[in-house]
């Protein structure tokens, strides 16, 4: 009793100031809450139109797609149809993330209409370190160090990733899966190899079974 | 009587120009370089930092002098962590909502003003120490001498890396941008350039 009491001597201001400054946060969350998503809504949507240039628009098809890590962790996912300006299905797009070397990397990737190539992905947000493990976010083709550019046109399938080997050289060369990593940034290019690994199969089989993809349309 | 208000007024005035000048964070005291060479590569994020942190520091030793009688020695550090963190939190969720480009140009640095020296040291040295005037004037000044050492730094750096200050056009045609500038040798440089000039100023030799 003597022990409980010297406790709480001793912590209940930490007690008391760690669920005061836990209210002020949840206050200060539920108040710019809306003006968070639509911040990343509005940025999902001109990512999606940097990748796919004829998108128009998008809607929600697929939600809480569930989707396990390696490691066995459960992450939900939204999968989005773009459309044309003429609203003709041009490709899908859905959020995803991993852990990257500092913390979580989140991304958007945009596959072509029937789910069977990739257009790519963007980074939404990452914390990697910059100079190094930043350069996933990088979309310069004429650089030599362009992870975006190894996804592009790449078949949804599984990727490999590796430190050394012979980059396309244009976009009109078949992209075979492989994946080079940045120099200085190999956690960060696994990363998104694990992402891409974890999301895109899940992904397709969702849209095939609920009949969005594969039924001539 | 008038001599006190005399006084106060006094001590509140070397309180406030201590961080400006005497005792700057920056150029003086040498706290907060991560956020100095990292974000001062143009002026707009240099001042959202600033302006993040004049919050945060205002904000914790207000907290921090309220609760100075109340603090146990030995969890001192851990609440002002915790009254820190949360202040940087807000700030952080602030500019997600409302400056959506600016918090994704400053991406870690936000938070990372949680284990920014500067807040800890005037929780420490002052908010714990004194009255909640004193240590609302001492978290002003101090943020306005960080604030503002981050502007020059960037204002130089912006301006010899693009020719450009707030994207506007400042320097003449003939001008050929310093893109090494605007990477981390050119924050090196130009701070090393500006500590010495500062030294050079107030005669300080070691």
């Amino acid at each position: 009793m003597d022990k409980v009491k010297y406790f709480f001597q001793q912590s209940w201001l930490l007690i008391v100031a760690s669920f005061f400054f836990g209210l002020l946060i949840a206050v200060a969350n539920a108040a710019w809450q809306d003006n968070i998503l639509q911040n990343e809504e509005n940025k999902f949507n001109d990512l999606v139109r940097e990748m796919i240039p004829d998108a128009n628009a998008s809607e929600i098809v697929l939600e809480d797609v569930e989707v396990e890590s390696r490691k066995g962790k459960k992450k939900l996912t939204s999968v989005r149809k773009v459309v044309s300006a003429e609203g003709r299905r041009i490709g899908w797009a859905f959020m995803c993330e991993g852990s990257g070397f500092a913390d979580k990397i989140r991304l958007v990737i945009a596959a072509d209409s029937e789910f069977e190539k990739f257009f790519g992905f963007k980074v939404l947000s990452s914390y990697e370190t910059p100079g190094f493990g930043s350069k996933i976010a990088e979309d310069d083709p004429e650089s030599n160090e362009d992870l975006v550019d190894e996804f592009k046109d790449a078949p949804v399938g599984e990727f490999v990733l590796v430190k050394t080997g012979r980059r396309r050289e244009d976009e009109s060369q078949p992209n075979d899966g492989l994946i080079i990593a940045i120099s200085g940034a190999t956690v960060s290019s696994d990363a998104v190899v694990k992402i891409f690994n974890a999301y895109a199969d899940e992904v397709k089989d969702k849209l095939r079974e609920k009949g969005h993809i594969g039924n001539g349309e | 009587m008038a001599n006190k208000g005399e006084r106060a007024a006094s001590v509140y005035k070397d309180t406030l120009l201590a961080g400006l000048w005497r005792e700057n964070p920056v150029f003086r005291l040498l706290l907060g370089m991560c956020p100095t060479l990292a974000v001062t590569a143009a002026v707009k994020p240099a001042l959202t930092m600033g302006c993040c942190v004049i919050f945060v520091l205002v904000c914790s030793n207000i907290v921090v002098s309220l609760m100075r009688n109340l603090l146990r020695p030995h969890l001192r550090i851990l609440m002002f962590t915790l009254t820190i963190s949360t202040f940087v939190t807000i700030a952080d969720l602030f500019l997600k909502a409302f400056q959506p480009e600016m918090s994704a140009a400053l991406g870690p640095y936000v938070p990372l003003i949680i284990v920014n020296c500067i807040i800890i040291c005037r929780a420490e040295a002052c908010a714990s120490k004194n009255g909640l005037a004193v240590s609302v004037i001492d978290a002003v000044g101090m943020g306005l001498g960080f604030t503002i050492t981050l502007c020059a730094l960037a204002g130089v750096r912006e301006l010899l890396s693009t020719g450009k200050l707030f994207e506007a056009q400042v320097m003449p045609g003939w001008f050929v941008p310093w893109a090494a500038m605007s990477m981390p040798v050119g924050a090196f440089v130009t701070l090393g350039l500006m500590l010495g000039l500062v030294n050079t100023i107030t005669g300080k030799k070691d």
